[in-house]
């Protein structure tokens, strides 16, 4: 790690609330007011998933790695999910905005920077957002000096809808995202390879005093948006 | 500078453990982390006087120990955490679950 991986402008400032700047062409997720939620405010089990893919043969640093993961975040991702980097760029406190498309329902939602350095950084999830929690996503050597990227959640469904939904395969949906995006980093480095998953439970039991979240699930408020927007113009 | 090892040494007291942090907290301390759950029981204090830089993948490995705590209701509180790492502690919302002290001495005041 470099002296600069070491400050404290590494991570975001301290801010209740968030403050978000929508990016042109996004579905507002009117996040703007609502406070982060981490892996201990949410509803569901606790669990932990890394996704991690070897660069072997790609002659890169993890310097370089995430330095092309930051700049070419969104075009990564599969095609039905859009994310809208802020216009500072993926910075300390910067918030993304994110429409996913499930159907006829497009999910607005977003994360903010929790952290960045060279090697690595760290999203953190609103209120209402699918899961409460943290994404890092890193780049390392491995113990053959091979360049591995990473992404590893610790993460928890953020209310009982939610939870249910990770039960019946939103869970697996989310694998696919992340494994997706791993594949794609690799091909950036024109690297064939498939990424590994590991999951572990960190906590077995849900938060039933969090069941109040659910009135802040932003599914509902996208879900509504999306069944008027016919009835009003766009 | 390079990273320092994340070490630890506990000391138990009448009424709680106090656990005195070393080194750098990021991913690589996932195993002392393993060994300071495995090696407490009853009301814990983490002192953060001695630990220099903590990383967002540090921050993870102390909410599950955290999640761990509390699955066993082994209540946990924090002391010697700089400024910095006290906003950190409260944008990440770690302090909604653990209570944090100045030093270690408010700490054990309050466990008593």
């Amino acid at each position: 790690m470099t002296d600069g991986a070491q400050s404290p402008d590494n991570w975001a400032s301290n801010r209740e609330h968030l403050e978000v700047e929508v990016p042109e062409g996004a579905v507002d997720p009117k996040l703007t007011g609502r406070r982060l939620s981490g892996a201990l405010q949410g509803f569901g089990q606790m669990w932990q998933k890394t996704y991690q893919v070897r660069l072997d043969g790609a002659d890169v640093t993890p310097e370089h790695v995430i330095a092309e993961w930051k700049a070419n975040y969104g075009e990564f991702w599969p095609d039905n999910q859009h994310f809208y980097a802020p216009i500072a760029g993926i910075e300390p406190g910067e918030v993304g905005v994110i429409n996913a498309s499930q159907g006829p329902i497009t999910l607005s939602t977003g994360v903010m920077v929790l952290y960045a350095d060279e090697r690595s950084w760290t999203y953190m999830t609103p209120e209402g957002h699918v899961f409460a929690g943290w994404v890092t996503f890193s780049s390392h050597e491995d113990a053959d000096d091979v360049v591995v990227a990473q992404v590893q959640l610790l993460i928890r469904a953020s209310d009982p809808i939610f939870e249910m939904g990770f039960k019946f395969g939103a869970g697996r949906i989310e694998d696919r995202i992340w494994q997706h995006t791993l594949r794609s980093v690799a091909s950036h480095f024109d690297v064939d390879a498939e990424p590994t998953t590991e999951i572990v439970c960190v906590d077995k039991k849900r938060q039933w005093k969090n069941f109040g979240n659910v009135k802040l699930n932003l599914a509902f408020r996208s879900m509504g948006r999306s069944l008027i927007s016919p009835f009003r113009g766009r | 500078m390079p990273n320092q090892p994340l070490g630890y040494t506990i000391e138990e007291g009448d009424d709680s453990m106090v656990v005195r942090l070393t080194g750098d907290i990021d991913g690589s301390g996932a195993a002392v982390f393993r060994e300071i759950t495995e090696a407490t029981q009853g009301p814990v204090i983490l002192d953060f006087t001695a630990v220099g830089f903590i990383n967002s993948s540090g921050i993870a490995l102390i909410v599950g120990f955290l999640a761990a705590t509390r699955a066993v209701h082994q209540p946990v509180s924090a002391c010697g955490l700089t400024s910095h790492y006290r906003h950190i502690f409260e944008i990440t919302r770690l302090s909604d679950f653990m209570d944090i002290y100045d030093d270690e001495t408010a700490a054990l005041a309050v466990s008593r």
